[in-house]
């Protein structure tokens, strides 16, 4: 990545400029979803029990990153942001099992599993709709722990839109945002552009290794990180009842490990890890009439994951005869693709209004993946595809109740026919909703698990990894009661659920003779055998089972409060390589109870300034691991202050925030390799300044953001 | 209005400029790394030459800093006993290679694979190449010795001097245990090394092996006749393995009990040419993290909890093979005698 080519986007992105918080208070009684069902309706109405985080907590609340959003606003994520990716996990179930959405559109690629949440950038959200429990009938696979959806923000007004926003905090955490929106007659173009850096840090720098504990390790809690993103929409109003657009992403993520280790053991790295993502769509929207309103979408997305290499390093390869060799050297500065998931999908859907009081969405869905691996898979690629029809029916069948069913019906060019259906019903009575579901959720075996073949060494072991076409979907049930009250200042819901996944794909020792003949020669020298031979097979199941409170008081235009709390319990059979049978153990990372709460206040002291405060805070209790130890109980705070200036009705106005993490400065310092129950890096503060421009003369922005450190090492 | 058209028509040409920018090749030119590695390799031989005559010592590696201050004790015993031979040492992992080469605050070390250094040493036409492997069985990573010599043997990349190659004379130096006959000359070294401990309780050694699935030229064999050659010494001593079949801790308890040895003192010792995360861990590991009380067999409980919780006395020792000179001097012994290879293409020893 070039730093200078970055530095020329900000620039030219923050020459422009930018206006006014639209102080988006809705009023949560107002608040509308569309997550739970693929259709319209209040949040208190909506037949799908949904959790939203809004804009204006967000506004409030002043976050860095998705990880942050989650992690503090809701009581059911847990993460554990690391090495390679954010471990993210949503009711004692990992990322592969939790469908991410921006608008609607499943976020694409993976490595290892874990989404790269860099991809959303926090400061372009308006906000996000979160519905617990399989979705597959409406989203297809992977809607297993539940969907995040991601609203972003959107610029309709005629006119010019720009706005820049800046963080900076400690541990040179930058994070950039613009937005350029311009909107003239049927024609209307969005512009953003993010990036989010940090230098990461270490918690410890004790570290068990070579049968000792060594107390120089060099290794990161979380490694130093710098990501950007561009992306563009154009969208076209042709006539007033169709909307046309055309989009498109770039974006690229280095993660750089240490450079300085001296513990070839443990702290001594030969690359760094590198993503680049791109995606391109067109679609569009036509109101048939009153009664309907198809939609259709063409999505294509690359994610493509590369080594960078920092020295010289061996790795697999062919050499100048073309013949299969360990020793395939890369230089430091060279990058080696490891693999290119790319996805194309073509959705088409309606929504229809029937007599006696339903509402049918139906649509079909197409997808194609196509993975270029070329180490790790036979031929150096791989494709699956797979066809979906799938139909909704809301029914209101007297006032008081609700009853969806939903049905997905699916062809995989791998595990062939599927369905997946989906029963949710609700009682109101008024300000009161009860609402009781079962849903199914499945999720596809991915071109990896069934194509991969690869040597994989870990340590002094050597596996040969092996894909498998025969491999199932892996599939859940799920079922949920919750209650809910809705009023006028108070909110306050409790649900119950149960989730059981079965046909859960791992990796399972198989005897050698079943690594192909085609590449016996190759790996197996004399046909004697190197390696341990492992497939993936659909092998494990898993039971999470637990309670979600949620508890929201307005006691003023301006004073609110809440707070969320998560009951969780797991059992898991899972696959033991060393003994090759079933064990039953509770997920890794697993918490009995996670909470977090919230004071909000804001007041208008004059009419060019209104001050906002919100002090949070976030726990768990110990985290469960089978190895390396369990994770440590926390209990983290956050202040956060936003200063607003300028009267609400300006083209131009200016916030600034300012806002200390974890005030009391708590760190887990636990040795490394043992798990920590938080990353969290101890005390840091930071400061946002953001312009907002609507429909104006040029404005020169200042990028004013002072750097404050305050980081307390104990 | 038209201000704004052309704001968007500017603003739509940064965007696809910032496109153009980005959009960089993703193939970086790798064609020639083969070629420019080995010709670090063979500068490095050019440097060091001095002799016409090369020894290539061939172990697995490791990453920790025992094992290397192990090598480093061996390539400067070796270079002081073999007079009129340049030696070199080669690392078959290329993780171990990979980070051995780039850790920043401790010494740099090049450990080649066996592949590069031997080209280079063919590059650097010398008369006389002794491959030695520093393996203790001849197993599955011996196996992978064989293969490298083999390779350089027939020219496998083509760019050799063919003339050169059918008159170098290539040895290739035994592993520790290569046959019966070693096994008996290594137990009469242990035994004068450890007689004093096994007069007073049992002395047993934990080697690797090799598992079932590819137990190469059956070489597993190795460790049950050294346990068999040393208790010709005294019923005290104990061969086991972490990987072969039917030889792991619990036989190994098996045997002490048919043995009538139902307490006192267990020495251990790792049966490797180095101590690293096996001899460390699965054999020396104390603490709870190491002893799984439910599943007592568990490759997870090291052999010091193991025999500790079965009511024994452990006592860990933690030297590698290489580490001790009388065994040093074994290997040393394989490179002076090495065996002559005329025929690469057979297996050379598939057991009974």
């Amino acid at each position: 990545m070039n730093a200078r080519k970055i530095v020329l986007l900000v620039f030219l992105a923050s020459a422009f400029v930018v206006r006014g918080f639209a102080q988006n208070s809705v009023d949560t009684l107002r608040e509308v979803v569309i997550t739970g069902t693929g259709t319209e309706h209040l949040l208190k109405n909506a037949p799908v029990q949904t959790e939203v985080i809004s804009r204006r907590v967000l506004d409030s609340f002043g976050a860095k990153s998705m990880e942050e959003i989650l992690g503090s606003l809701t009581a059911s994520f847990a993460f554990n942001e690391g090495d390679m990716g954010s471990q993210m996990q949503l009711n004692g179930l990992g990322n592969s099992y939790i469908l991410i959405l921006i608008d609607g559109k499943r976020i694409h690629g993976d490595v290892g599993g874990e989404n790269d949440l860099s991809l959303i950038d926090p400061h372009n959200i308006d906000h996000i709709e979160i519905v617990k429990g399989a979705q597959s009938a409406l989203y297809g696979s992977d809607a297993i722990a539940g969907v995040i959806n991601i609203i972003t923000k959107k610029h309709h007004d005629e006119g010019l839109y720009l706005e820049n926003v800046t963080r900076y905090g400690s541990y040179n955490d930058l994070r950039q945002h613009n937005g350029i929106g311009v909107t003239s007659g049927k024609w209307s173009s969005m512009t953003n552009f993010q990036l989010q850096h940090s230098d990461g840090w270490q918690n410890t720098a004790e570290e068990y290794t070579e049968a000792m504990v060594v107390n120089d390790s060099r290794n990161k809690t979380v490694n130093k990180f710098t990501n950007w993103q561009i992306a563009e929409r154009l969208t076209y109003q042709p006539v007033r009842n169709v909307d046309l657009y055309a989009d498109g992403m770039y974006y690229t993520k280095g993660i750089y490990r240490p450079q300085n280790g001296r513990y070839p053991s443990c702290d001594v790295y030969t690359y760094d890890l590198m993503y680049r993502n791109a995606s391109a769509s067109v679609g569009g929207k036509w109101k048939v009439n009153t009664s309907g309103v198809v939609t259709f979408d063409v999505d294509w997305n690359k994610h493509a994951y590369y080594y960078m290499y920092t020295a010289t390093t061996l790795t697999d390869g062919y050499d100048p005869n073309g013949n299969f060799t360990n020793y395939f050297p890369y230089f430091a500065g060279q990058k080696n693709l490891q693999s290119d998931q790319q996805r194309l999908m073509a959705n088409l859907k309606g929504v229809f209004q029937l007599p006696y009081k339903n509402q049918l969405s139906a649509g079909l869905e197409y997808r194609y993946d196509y993975l270029n691996a070329p180490m790790r898979t036979a031929t150096g690629t791989a494709d699956d595809w797979t066809c979906a029809l799938y139909a909704q029916d809301e029914f209101d069948w007297v006032k008081w109740f609700n009853l969806t069913t939903g049905l997905r019906i699916i062809e995989n060019g791998g595990f062939g026919f599927h369905v997946t259906p989906k029963v949710s019903t609700m009682f109101s009575l008024g300000d009161f909703r009860l609402r009781l579901g079962w849903s199914q959720g499945f999720k596809s075996p991915d071109t990896k698990q069934l194509h991969y073949r690869y040597l994989h060494t870990m340590g002094s072991s050597t596996f040969f990894n092996m894909g498998n076409t025969s491999l199932d979907a892996q599939t859940s049930n799920y079922w949920s009661a919750g209650l809910e009250y809705r009023g006028e200042r108070l909110t306050i819901s409790a649900t119950g659920y149960l989730n059981v996944l079965d046909n859960m794909i791992t990796l399972v020792n198989v005897p050698v003779s079943e690594i192909p003949k085609d590449v016996t020669t190759s790996y197996l020298g004399d046909g004697s055998g190197e390696v341990v031979a492992r497939q993936y097979r659909n092998m494990e199941d898993t039971k999470t089972y637990g309670v979600d409170v949620n508890v929201g008081y307005k006691i003023n235009r301006e004073f609110s409060l809440g707070g969320n709390y998560n009951y969780l319990d797991t059992e898991a059979h899972v696959y033991n390589s060393d003994h090759n049978r079933l064990d039953k153990v509770t997920i890794d990372g697993m918490a009995h109870h996670k909470w977090n709460a919230y004071v909000v206040w804001s007041h208008r002291f004059v009419p060019v300034y209104k001050l906002g405060l919100n002090l949070s805070t976030r726990g768990s209790s110990e985290r469960f691991y089978q190895n390396n130890g369990n994770g440590k109980p926390f209990q983290i705070w956050r202040i956060n202050t936003t200063h607003d200036f300028g009267r609400e009705e300006k083209n131009t106005s200016y916030r600034v925030e300012m806002g200390m993490d974890n005030i009391l400065g708590y760190v887990d310092r636990t040795i490394h390799p043992h798990h920590l129950g938080t990353t969290n890096a101890g005390r840091t503060v930071y400061a946002t300044f953001s312009i907002k421009f609507r429909q104006g003369k040029r404005f020169i922005n200042l990028i004013s953001t002072k750097k404050q450190t305050d980081y307390d090492e104990d | 209005m038209m201000k704004i058209k052309s704001i968007l028509i500017a603003t739509m040409a940064i965007v696809a400029s910032a496109m153009t920018f980005t959009s960089c090749s993703d193939d970086d030119d790798v064609e020639n790394n083969y070629t420019a590695y080995q010709s670090a390799v063979d500068t490095q031989v050019q440097a060091q030459k001095k002799n016409s005559k090369a020894i290539l010592l061939v172990a697995f590696g490791s990453t920790w800093q025992q094992a290397y201050d192990a090598f480093d004790t061996t390539l400067a015993e070796y270079k002081a006993t073999f007079n009129g031979y340049d030696v070199y040492f080669s690392f078959s992992s290329a993780i171990c290679i990979n980070r051995a080469a780039a850790a920043e605050n401790t010494a740099a070390r090049n450990f080649y694979a066996p592949n590069f250094w031997l080209h280079a040493l063919g590059n650097a036409k010398y008369n006389e190449i002794i491959v030695q492997s520093m393996q203790v069985i001849p197993g599955e990573e011996y196996s992978r010795v064989i293969n490298y010599i083999k390779d350089f043997a027939n020219n496998s990349l083509g760019d050799l001097d063919d003339r050169y190659l059918s008159k170098v004379t290539l040895k290739l130096g035994t592993p520790l245990l290569n046959n019966v006959e070693d096994v008996a000359n290594t137990a009469r070294v242990i035994n004068s090394l450890y007689q004093a401990q096994a007069a007073k309780g049992v002395v047993a050694f934990m080697g690797h092996g090799n598992p079932d699935s590819y137990d190469t030229y059956k070489a597993n064999i190795r460790y049950t006749q050294l346990e068999e050659a040393l208790q010709t010494y005294s019923p005290n001593y104990f061969v086991g393995t972490v990987d072969m079949p039917g030889n792991y801790k619990q036989d190994v308890l098996e045997r002490m009990k048919e043995a009538g040895i139902n307490s006192g003192t267990v020495n251990t010792y790792p049966l490797m040419s180095i101590a690293g995360d096996h001899a460390h861990n699965d054999m020396a590991g104390e603490g709870e993290e190491y002893w799984d009380a439910s599943e007592e067999d568990s490759e997870d409980n090291s052999w010091y909890e193991f025999f500790t919780h079965k009511g024994y006395s452990v006592k860990s020792n933690l030297k590698g093979l290489l580490e001790v000179s009388q065994i040093r001097q074994l290997w040393i012994n394989h490179t002076k005698n090495p065996v002559e290879l005329e025929d690469y293409y057979h297996s050379m020893y598939p057991e009974e």
